[in-house]
Order: C-alpha cells, then structure tokens, then sequence
C-alpha cells in the first residue's frame, strides 16, 4: 500500500503546474486554415489513422497526456511516497519492544499493549527463514538487549515473551544506540550459551522494527550512525485514550508551623471526555483526607472532528471540580487559533492538602479512584521527613562573630576549639566514616580529620588532596562572582571589601564563586570530594600588622553576613534537610547513602521483591532500577532516609492514545495500527518514469506521427 | 478562350464513337436501328393494308405472286449529351478542375457539331441547372463555346439530383459524358443508377488536380471543405498522407468497379496532363473518339 508522507506538496505542486500547461496547451496549438476541395476522403483518413491507432483517443492529445503524465509523475514524487508492505526483505532484523508504562494500558479483556507487541513481533519471527537473523531490544527510559543476534526463532520468541512490564518512561535513544552496537559487531547465537561466533558482517543494513504506541519522547532527536530509521517500520499498538493521572507532587512542611505538612498534586485529563472522581491523601496507609476532582475533555478538537491532545502543559488549576453546571458528557472543545495550544481549560487540577497535622516522618500517597487506562500514575508518594533542624558544629578558637551569626539562623549550633576537636574522640565526631553533624564550621583551622559529610572553612583549608595553603594576597581587587550561585544570591559582593585573603591551590573541579585577579586567588570557593562538599572562605575576620590586629572587611557588621551564613549552611545542609531519598521519576537512578560499617543494602521494591547491592566500603551506591512506580525500602539506612519512592510523573506517558506518526532525525514516518509495515521511499521510480516519459514526448514531439 | 483554332482544326478529324445505336430525332449520318428510307437494303415483311405502296417489291410479287415490303435502313442522327460539374470543388486545383472539365467538353461537343451530332450541354450543381441543348452542325460551335465559358460555380453539389433531373426530362437516349471529380459526400451510385436505367452510352470522366492526387500539406491544418464548409483538424503526418493516397486510390478504384460492372466507361485524368492529348490520345484509345 502506497502512501505519502508530504500529501500536501502534491496538491500545491500539481495546482501550480497542470493548469498553466492545460491552458498553454490549447492556446498553443493554431491551426492553418486550408481550403480544400472536399474532407471526404481527409475524414476517411482521419478515421482510418483513429481505428487503426492503439489508444486512439489518447492519440488525439497524445502530447499532451505526456505532459500532465510527467508533471503528475513529478507532484507525486514530491509528495515523498512510500510503498507500505509487509513483506520482510532484511536478512537481519531489530525487534524494538516498548515496554514503558503506557504500554501496560489494558487494551481488551487483560490484553494490555505490551501483549499486543509481542504477539506481533512474534509474527515476524515466524515468518524467519534460516538466513534470517533477528535481535530484541526492550525499551522504556532504558534499554535492554533481551537477546543479541540470532537465527534460533524459537528461542527469540521465548525470550520475546519474557519482556516484562515496566512503569518507566518512553526513549528511543538507548535503544538505537544498543542496536547500533550490535549492528556493527554482529553476533550469531550459537547453539549453547557463549558459544557465539562472530561474523564478519558486510551484508546492508538490518531493517529495524519498532512496536510502541508512539509515545516516544525522543525520536526527533535521534541521530543513528549506522542504522537508517527511516526505514524503520513502526507498529503501533493500542487504541484507548481515556485516563487521567498526576503529572506532579510534592510534600513539604511549612516553612514556619514544621509539624504541618502541605501536599500539592497536578492531575490532568488525557482523554476526549470529562471526568470526576475523588483524590484522597493517605499518610502511612491511613486516610487523611479526600477531595473531589471535576475535569473537562484534555483533548482539543480537531479540524477534522477527531479529539487531539496537546502534549504542551499549561491550562487553568481547577481543584474544586470546575463548573458544576457541566455535565460528564460535555463535548470536547473547539481548538483554539493559537499554533501553541496547550493543554484544554480544565482539563489540568491541582489538588491541595495544605493543612495536614503530621510530626513524624513517613509516605504520603494521594491516590486518584478511577479506573482508567493507565493505573500507574493514579497514585504518587512522597516522602515526609520529620521535622527538625540542621546540626552545626563550629570549630573555632575565636568564634566571634560567627557563633552570634549561625546561632541566628534556626540551627542547633555546637560549639568545639579547634584542641577540643583534634582531641574529640571518634564517635563524638563521626558515625562510622560519616559525621555527625549535618555541617561543620570551621575558623582558622585547617584540619585532616573529616569524615563524610559538609564543611565550611573560614581562612583555612582541609588537608585533602588538591588543597594547599599558598600563603597571603593582599593586593588584589575582586573582579568576578557568581551572583547566581544560591549561596551568592542575597549578597552584594561589590560593597565587599576585603583587605586580604589567602592564596590557596583548588582542585580543578572547584567553583570558583568570587575570583581575585591572579591565579589561585580565590576569595570564595566550593567543590565536593567523595561524598562530602566542602566551602572555603579564603579571607580571614582579622589580619595583624605590626603586632596589632585590624578588621580584614566590615562584613560581620552587615546583615548580609548573616544571610550570607544561612544560605551557606542551607546550600551545604540541604542533602541531608530536605531532598534526601524523597522520590524520583521511573527511570532515574538514586544515591543511596551507605550506613557505616554495612556491606550490602538491600532494597526491597514495590512488588515485592530484595535486591541486594554490594556497598562494602562504599560511602554511597547508586541505585537504578526504578523502573516501577511505587515505594521502596531501605536496610540497612541512615536515619530518616529509609525510603524513597518513584513515580510516573510524565505527561507523555499519561497520554495513552497511540500515534501514528514520527518525526525521526527529520523525516517523518508513518505508522499504521497494529500491522507490521515497511515503509520503503519510492520517489525515484517516479523520477525515473518521468525521465521515460520526456523522452517519449520528445521522441512524440519531433516525429509527430500522430493525429 | 476554352477552345484555340488550330486545335478545333484537329478535332474535325474525329467522330463520337457510340457503342450502341440509337433512334434519332432526324435523319443524320448514322445508322438508325429504325427502318428508314435510305438507300441501303435491310430486310423484307410481308405487306399489310396501310403500307407504301411505293415499297412493294414487285421483283417478288412477279416470281411468288405475293406482296412484300421491302425495308431500308434509316440513318440519324446522334444524341451527345455532356453533364459538367460546375460546383465549387471543381474551381480548384493549378491547373483548375473546372476549365480542365470546361475544355474537354468543348473539344468533345464540338466534334459532335462537325459530325452532325445533336449535342446537348448541361451543368450540374445542386441539380442540373444551365443547359444548351439540341446543338446540331459546326455553325453552333461558338454558341457552345460561350455557353461553356460562362458557366459559373455552384456552391454545393448534388450528382444524384443532377442525374435524376437528366433522366426525368431527356427521354431521348444517346452518349452522355458525364464530367465531374465525383467527390461527392452523398455518394455517385444513386446518381450514376438513374443514367443507367435510360439504356444510354454513358461516359464516366472523373478529373482531379495534382493537388489533390498528391497533397503538398504539411503542419497543424484547420482543413476547410470549399462547398459545405466542412472543417477537419488534422496535423498532418506521414502517415496521414498515406492513409489519404491509399483512400483515394480506393475511392477511384471503387468508381471504376462500379462502372466497369455496369457498362459505363470510366475515364480519369489529372488536370497536370496536357489537355490535347488527353483528347487526341487517351479518349480515342479508350473509344470514346475515333
């Protein structure tokens, strides 16, 4: 089945073209008047050449037939036509399964999408024949290579059918590049495992198939090396589209009641109707409170009369259920002029509960009761830590002013000298390698007894590796800051006027927030090392001269001094205070900090299942399989970050309804519903007939030999 | 001026051959199939009341006792009758149809008039229109002449009316020429059938121009059909040429089937081919002259 994926061009290209030559046709053509005896016999001869002519009557205009042949040849082959099929030419073939959340729309009857895709995969390898190897690709935010290369169909299939549901998102990019890799090293399957043989692969490219409902965020931005995509065939399975989801949440205490809590969630409509049902939150499985949520169509209409989404958020909140005059079965509104469309009114709502009571620590879900396509993203969890506020050490021998400045700012502020610190014994200073306070300051004190953990240092360094005092700058000027940096961003660094500061060697990787003239002048610096962040203040409170000492800068005079100490122990604290192991999106990988002295954590997922991850020694691991929605343990952890949870959070995801169109390094493929098709250019037989044809109208043209 | 002097001259050496006899208003130099009052013998009967006693062979009566007529032959004069087309379509054509037509009918009824024949002219359109007829003896030569140099052409054409005319309104037979190109879009049969049912010697001409045996057209033509105006649109090719020559050949051919099957002399000339020999060579070895 031909189609064309620029029907457009055709029209425009045809209408500027056929008529003009139409017209310059007939006014070409004048006749010599001719007077003669009789046309009885001319007509008899006229005839005669019409009867005994094949096609006589396209004889008549022969010309120009050929003409509008060629100029329709032309319009036909602008319109980039593609010769749909299903036919399998590729001696090798790329199964690229989608397996993202979306997927998992139960289509008929506990048939969800993902089963559809497989089924028709397995069509395809069905139909292998002995030189046809194919590979499957599993795809969601990750890639997986579910089985390389391989001529066994059997086996493929098995494999095939192993592809597991996720909640994750929808990216093409994993895939491709894994695909690509394996295009280049071609592998067969042997017949037992590791007995693959690699061949030298000089055969043309594999086709690549792609079973997905078309929610793939990426593909405009593809850039395959070796694989042409735009070939590829694209199966696109599903056809629901009615679900609702929160697109966002999030929990936090109120800034100045912590034992309150607020809870903010964005839902929004996909589908072409309205919808109503209840939102309600549950902390640590137990009921809070619900609210009712009323939402019009999340599709506009089209021109032709079909709804359309909108993957543009915007759109008015509208948490009390919007108008209460309209119905459930109100229409799906007109499409605006505007190119930028965004999400239809009402269609998005936020859902406010912002006067939760809870001190302690622990889950908030807000759950959606609907039964939509989609279940995972009617339900979303945050994490609540308890409130409390941050631990500050400060290590000084003369603490003034900064004990009076941090002591300002809402901490709990120890006090230690520098002896006292040196001489602390080491559960007093660290839990296990960490320490134990959420940041340490430390003034005119440098120091190499630090564990994991934050640090700021006033006029001296921590004796790591690519730190080192270099002695004394005092005749430099400040001439460049990062106002932007959040610890910068309520300071006016040009009234700070410092006499001098140290010279201090960083390592490269350092921030360089206010820079002196020459090198290593560096009046204000932050990097991390390992786990831990380090912020050094290069310039001291007091310098002495000639055995008296003077005021280095007036800045502890100034308020900015002290907003200048709380936006540093917030910056340096706020890990530990307020993100922690809260929540990602499925998909994202997360740091888990390592208790001390453990050597594995186990982290049991939502489903059920424990996974253990090596840590020995470790201060942190990383933790990257959230392909499910839902909370997940921690054992053993640190206090308070026993938890966290994944969530959809993806609007591309929650727009169910399948696409059958893509946008693939520039060029646009079509795609049909639920029929394996190749999508195979065919434009240069259409140039190529219309070379034949002008050589015919010429040959035509110049003998003339017809009537 | 249709006819020179020194060619006239030329003429008086020939005669009309007709292949049939016919009876003749007077008497003339020719045989008449009647029995007459010439001098020459041709048979005997047996009397009965009413006959000329002046022909009563007594010779007989004397040696058998009865009365026998005795019968003479009777010499007339002959009927010649020259039909001209004078339509549109025979005024074209270098040389044209028409003076080509005009011409042989002088030279043919002028040898007519020197040989006593009853020389009738007619010409033909839409049906018959001028005519001169019952011309008898050399003296009328230069009303024929001028009759024949007069003729104007007719628009249109109608060979089957013309013939019926001829044949409703000229009972007498006798040689008819019949002179035409015999393009004729209703066809020459009909025509040719009404002449045929008068029993006469009937002499077929047909006469077309160079430029119509051998077309020298060429590019996008608007064809234009002098008498009915006609139009063909034709672009004109190799092929076309030879479709026209070959249906020409078979429009002609087809016309001297036709006569050739019913009696008639069928006679074709192009207007190229010089005038006299046409008459002192083609038309006597085809008979019509002698």
């Amino acid at each position: 089945m031909m189609q064309f994926l620029s029907p457009a061009t055709i029209a425009i290209a045809a209408g500027l073209t056929i008529p003009p030559l139409i017209a310059l046709y007939f006014l070409k053509l004048r006749r010599t008047v001719m007077p003669i005896s009789s046309t009885l016999l001319w007509r008899k001869a006229i005839e005669d050449l019409h009867v005994n002519a094949p096609f006589q009557r396209l004889r008549s205009s022969l010309l120009l037939v050929l003409q509008l042949l060629v100029l329709l040849l032309a319009a036909l082959a602008l319109g980039k036509p593609t010769l749909t099929h299903e036919k399998n030419r590729e001696k090798s073939l790329v199964l690229m399964i989608d397996q993202s959340a979306s997927m998992g729309v139960d289509e008929s009857g506990n048939v969800t999408r993902l089963d559809i895709a497989k089924r028709e995969a397995g069509k395809i390898l069905e139909t292998m024949d002995e030189n046809t190897r194919a590979m499957i690709v599993a795809f969601s935010d990750r890639a997986t290579v579910v089985s390389s290369f391989d001529t066994d169909s059997e086996s493929l299939k098995r494999k095939l059918n192993d592809i597991e549901q996720t909640d994750g998102r929808t990216t093409l990019t994993e895939a491709v590049a894994l695909a690509e890799a394996y295009t280049q090293n071609m592998i067969i399957g042997g017949p037992t495992a590791g007995s693959d043989i690699e061949v030298q692969s000089t055969e043309a490219q594999p086709g690549v198939l792609l079973f997905t409902d078309g929610r793939v965020s990426d593909t405009a931005t593809l850039s395959p090396q070796r694989l042409d995509l735009s070939k590829m065939e694209v199966v696109v399975v599903g056809e629901r589209s009615d679900n609702a989801g929160i697109i966002a949440m999030d929990a936090r205490r109120h800034y100045e009641r912590p034992e309150v809590v607020q809870i903010f969630a964005t839902v929004r409509n996909f589908s072409d109707r309205a919808m109503e049902f209840d939102a309600t939150l549950v902390i640590n499985d137990r009921h809070v409170d619900v609210q009712a949520v009323r939402m019009e169509p999340g599709r506009w209409e089209s021109a032709t009369g079909d709804a359309e989404s909108s993957s543009a958020a915007g759109g008015e909140s509208n948490d009390e259920g919007g108008d209460p005059n309209r119905t459930g079965e109100s229409a799906v509104p007109a499409r605006p002029a505007e190119a930028n469309l965004g999400a239809p009114p009402g269609s998005m709502a936020a859902v406010a509960f912002d006067e939760v009571e809870f001190e302690g620590s622990g889950v908030v879900e807000v759950r959606l009761s609907i039964q939509d396509a989609l279940p995972a993203d009617n339900k979303a969890w945050a994490v609540v830590p308890p409130p409390r506020a941050l631990d500050v050490l400060l290590v000084c021998d003369w603490c003034r002013p900064l004990d009076g400045a941090l002591g300002s700012i809402g901490v709990t502020l120890s006090t230690m000298t520098t002896a006292d610190y040196e001489a602390a014994p080491d559960d007093q200073l660290f839990d296990g390698d960490r320490s134990r306070f959420d940041v340490v300051v430390f003034n005119g004190h440098d120091t190499a007894r630090l564990g994991i953990g934050n640090y700021m240092f006033w006029a001296c360094v921590p004796r790591i590796d690519g730190v080192e005092d270099r002695g004394v700058i005092d005749n430099e000027v400040v001439i460049d800051w990062d106002e932007t940096h959040p610890i910068l961003r309520n300071i006016n660094v040009e009234s700070l006027d410092v006499y001098l500061w140290k010279r201090i060697r960083l390592p490269d990787r350092a921030v360089r927030l206010i820079e002196g003239e020459s090198e290593d002048s560096t009046l204000l610096a932050y990097f991390t090392s390992g786990a831990s962040q380090f912020l050094i203040v290069a310039f001291p409170f007091v310098f002495e001269e000639g055995g008296k000492p003077y005021a280095n800068h007036g800045w502890p005079e100034d308020l900015e001094f002290i907003m200048f100490n709380d936006d540093a122990v917030d910056f340096l604290g706020s890990a530990v205070a307020s993100r922690g192991l809260t929540g990602v999106r499925t998909g994202d990988p997360v740091t888990i900090p390592v208790p001390s002295g453990a050597d594995a954590i186990t982290v049991s997922r939502p489903d059920g299942q424990r996974e253990t991850i090596p840590a020995a020694g470790a201060a942190t691991v990383a933790y990257a399989r959230t392909h499910d929605v839902g909370i997940y343990r921690v054992d053993p952890s640190l206090p308070g970050q026993d938890v966290f949870t994944v969530n959809l959070f993806d609007a591309d995801e929650g727009d169910v309804a399948p696409t059958n169109s893509f946008t693939v390094g520039g060029s646009r493929i079509a795609a049909r519903q639920g029929q394996v098709l190749v999508n195979e250019p065919i434009w240069h037989y259409f140039v190529l007939g219309l070379l034949v044809l002008s050589l015919i109208e010429w040959t035509v043209y110049n003998k003339r030999v017809y009537v | 001026m249709l006819l020179d002097p020194e060619f006239m001259t030329r003429l008086e050496q020939l005669e009309l051959v007709s292949r049939k006899i016919f009876a003749g208003k007077m008497r003339g130099e020719r045989r008449s199939r009647r029995r007459g009052q010439s001098v020459e013998f041709a048979d005997h009967r047996n009397y009965t009341v009413g006959d000329d006693l002046r022909f009563l062979d007594w010779n007989i009566y004397a040696r058998l006792d009865r009365l026998f007529i005795k019968l003479f032959l009777e010499e007339e004069d002959l009927h010649v009758s020259l039909i001209v087309d004078v339509s549109k379509s025979m005024d074209f054509g270098e040389p044209g149809k028409g003076l080509y037509a005009k011409r042989l009918a002088a030279a043919l009824a002028y040898i007519g008039l020197v040989n006593q024949d009853r020389v009738s002219l007619y010409a033909y359109g839409h049906g018959l229109r001028n005519q001169l007829a019952g011309l008898r003896g050399r003296h009328l030569s230069h009303r024929m002449l001028s009759f024949l140099d007069g003729l104007e052409y007719e628009p249109t054409s109608n060979l089957t009316l013309a013939c019926k005319h001829y044949a409703i309104r000229h009972p007498q037979r006798g040689i008819v020429i019949l002179l035409s190109d015999f393009l004729d879009k209703g066809g020459y049969e009909s025509g040719l059938r009404f002449l045929l049912g008068r029993d006469l010697d009937l002499y077929v001409v047909q006469i077309l121009s160079p430029q119509e045996i051998d077309p020298p057209l060429s590019g996008d033509l608007r064809l234009t059909d002098v008498e009915d105006e006609d139009v063909a649109e034709v672009t004109v090719s190799r092929a076309l040429i030879n479709r026209y020559k070959h249906n020409l050949q078979a429009y002609c051919g087809g016309l001297r089937n036709y006569c050739a099957r019913r009696g008639i002399t069928y006679l074709f000339t192009g207007t190229e081919v010089p005038f006299d020999q046409v008459v002192l060579r083609y038309l006597r070895r085809r008979g019509l002259l002698r």
